[in-house]
């Protein structure tokens, strides 16, 4: 075999393999997106029940009277329950202000100048700031904060040197979430 | 060529923003007329069922009790003609035999124009006071209940562009469904534009002093603004299930308003500084006087109040006499009152219109002077009448007569908005067919 004859088949072979890698990798991508199309049948494989997920206030559906408010309110801020006497005159005060939101905030900030209101100190909030937010949480919302609402409050009391615990109070019980149940 | 394209685009975006309706803040989708002919309206709704013949007709007992001859006029303040000679019971003092001067030196009838008869929609109080709010009395209206269709509150809110404190309503008491009665229920309006409410004998009075009259004061920036931020935070997440709570839109500084004219009120009465009429003796007197004060404090483009003292006819006629007596005597003293508050002198427009009449025939209860009482549910309990005074209204004029009626209860708060430049063609798909407002029936 010549020199000549030698190279020719050199280059024969090379072609051969570059085809035959050409059609691998034809049949390998075939594969790759045959593999990667979904299967409608597939869905619902996993046995599993659709749960529809919402927050821990998403059941309070219906707005408190303004009786169940003041009672709430006084049983939240004095950790002791209100005379229906009381209950009665504050529905009449309540019912002679239009904006009762107004007449909320009125009322909570006059009953904060009642010493007997069981507020913690800012020392003591500051001491556990954690263990405050999930307290006022449960004490107004009769729920536990989420990750995302305990980091927000907890950057926003660090970030407001003026907040004190009686302003939280004081957000929670004018919030909307208070005026559901 | 760009200047040419610029010229073309701003151009047109100018013609729009003329022509286009646009949306401001408020709420309003259209421009008010801007036809303003006062910047003041005050309408008083009075006072709780009076019988045409003691009011207008100027009777006295002459037309309400068999054997009492003595005519005259006890509203000496609105109306114009002589007091009873005679059986004076409506004053003060023992047996109520000394009547209360004159406050006017001249009568609102001589100032403004006197519907002597108008209709009244309504022959109840509740219906009556809706008729007057909402320039209706639709079908399923009932006691309890907002008012279905939009009140004279929405209308100016949300088509004049009023504030919250632009428009007020003073009750006289929290009864017979009175604090319903600043919004309506209609799911276009509602609460957003409706109007502020005081029932100031109880929001002042001695429960209102122990509950409302201590409140704290925080600085506005370092404390309030933080605590509102908090509350914003905790609102918008409640948001998310979809639940929203709204509320009159009494704007930060409306609110910082409202706050000080409290504390206010309560400084007044600890110092017994409030504006009183000189006989305050009942709640209606009482009323008005909290109403100067309002008026005073937040020079309203449009405020309401409510007597109802009159009411006290379905048993004790002397009653009635007396307290038709004081309410004439409280708005004497509101519009006397009203020219010494500069904003509002010369710049207001009252307008007087009861909620319904009386009965031409009594019931059989006596009082102590063994005088027959009155309820209200008859022909003769649809006869009212309504005085307006102020900017446009003719001094001196007297349109329609007894059994000549012109006007219906209802054209009291179409003439409100008219006066205040409402465009009144947006409020016809609700109203009572035929309510126009009083200036166009001169």
């Amino acid at each position: 075999m010549s020199t000549q004859d030698l190279n020719n088949k050199i280059v024969e072979s090379s072609e051969q393999g570059s085809l035959g890698k050409l059609a691998l990798l034809a049949t390998a991508t075939a594969a790759a997106l045959q593999s990667c199309k979904k299967d409608p049948e597939q869905v619902g494989v996993y046995e599993l029940n659709d749960v529809a997920l919402t927050t821990d206030s998403a059941n309070k559906t219906r707005l408190k009277t303004n009786e169940q408010y003041v009672s709430i309110l006084f049983t939240n801020l004095f950790q002791a329950g209100i005379s229906s006497d009381i209950v009665f005159e504050l529905n009449e005060c309540f019912l002679s202000i239009g904006d009762q939101e107004l007449a909320r905030e009125v009322l909570i900030s006059n009953l904060f100048n009642n010493p007997a209101v069981q507020l913690p100190t800012v020392e003591n909030m500051m001491a556990d700031l954690d263990g405050f937010i999930e307290e006022t949480y449960k004490r107004f919302f009769v729920r536990l904060p989420s990750e995302g609402e305990k980091t927000w409050v907890r950057n926003f009391i660090s970030n407001n040197p003026y907040m004190t615990p009686e302003l939280v109070y004081f957000s929670f019980a004018l919030s909307n979430e208070y005026m559901y149940y | 060529m760009i200047r040419r394209e610029f010229l073309k685009k701003s151009t047109l975006a100018g013609a729009g923003a003329i022509t286009a309706p646009y949306l401001l803040p408020s709420g309003r989708l259209f421009a008010a007329s801007g036809n303003r002919s006062a910047n003041h309206v005050v309408l008083v709704m009075f006072a709780g069922g009076v019988r045409h013949q003691e009011a207008v007709g100027m009777r006295y007992l002459d037309d309400s009790q068999v054997g009492e001859p003595y005519p005259g006029n006890i509203m000496y303040n609105m109306l114009t003609g002589a007091p009873p000679e005679m059986k004076i019971v409506y004053g003060t003092g023992e047996g109520g035999i000394n009547p209360i001067p004159p406050i006017l030196s001249q009568s609102l009838a001589s100032q403004g124009t006197l519907f002597a008869e108008v209709e009244a929609l309504s022959t109840g109080h509740f219906g009556g006071l809706n008729s007057i709010i909402q320039g209706s009395v639709p079908g399923g209206q009932g006691l309890k209940q907002r008012p279905v269709n939009p009140t004279i509150f929405e209308y100016l809110r949300r088509h004049g562009g009023y504030g919250a404190t632009d428009t007020w309503f003073v009750g006289n008491s929290i009864g017979g469904s009175l604090p319903l009665l600043n919004y309506s229920a209609n799911p276009d309006y509602g609460i957003k534009y409706g109007g502020n409410f005081f029932a100031p004998l109880i929001t002042f009075g001695e429960q209102g002093f122990e509950y409302l009259g201590n409140a704290k004061v925080y600085h506005p920036e370092n404390e309030l603004a933080p605590m509102y931020q908090l509350k914003a935070f905790l609102d918008n997440n409640f948001a998310n299930n979809g639940l929203l709570l709204d509320s009159l839109g009494n704007t930060e500084e409306e609110k910082q308003s409202i706050k000080m004219f409290m504390d206010l009120m309560y400084e007044k009465i600890q110092a017994g500084t409030i504006t009183l009429p000189p006989v305050t003796d009942n709640a209606d007197t009482a009323t008005v006087g909290f109403a100067c004060e309002l008026l005073s404090w937040f020079k309203p483009a449009f405020s309401v109040v409510n007597l109802s003292s009159v009411d006290a006819c379905h048993s004790d006629f002397t009653g009635y006499l007396k307290s038709l007596h004081r309410a004439d005597h409280a708005v004497g003293f509101l519009w006397d009152y009203i020219q010494q508050i500069p904003e509002m002198a010369g710049n207001t427009t009252l307008i007087c219109v009861p909620e319904c009449g009386r009965n031409d025939n009594p019931n059989a209860i006596l009082d102590d002077n063994n005088w027959l009482a009155y309820d209200h549910s008859d022909f003769n309990s649809t006869r009212i009448f309504s005085l307006c005074v102020g900017a446009g209204f003719e001094p001196g004029l007297v349109r329609g007569s007894e059994g000549n009626p012109i006007g219906r209860a209802s054209d009291a708060m179409m003439t409100a908005a008219d006066i205040l430049g409402v465009d009144t063609s947006l409020m016809s798909p609700y109203l009572y067919g035929g309510t126009t407002s009083f200036l166009d029936q001169l």
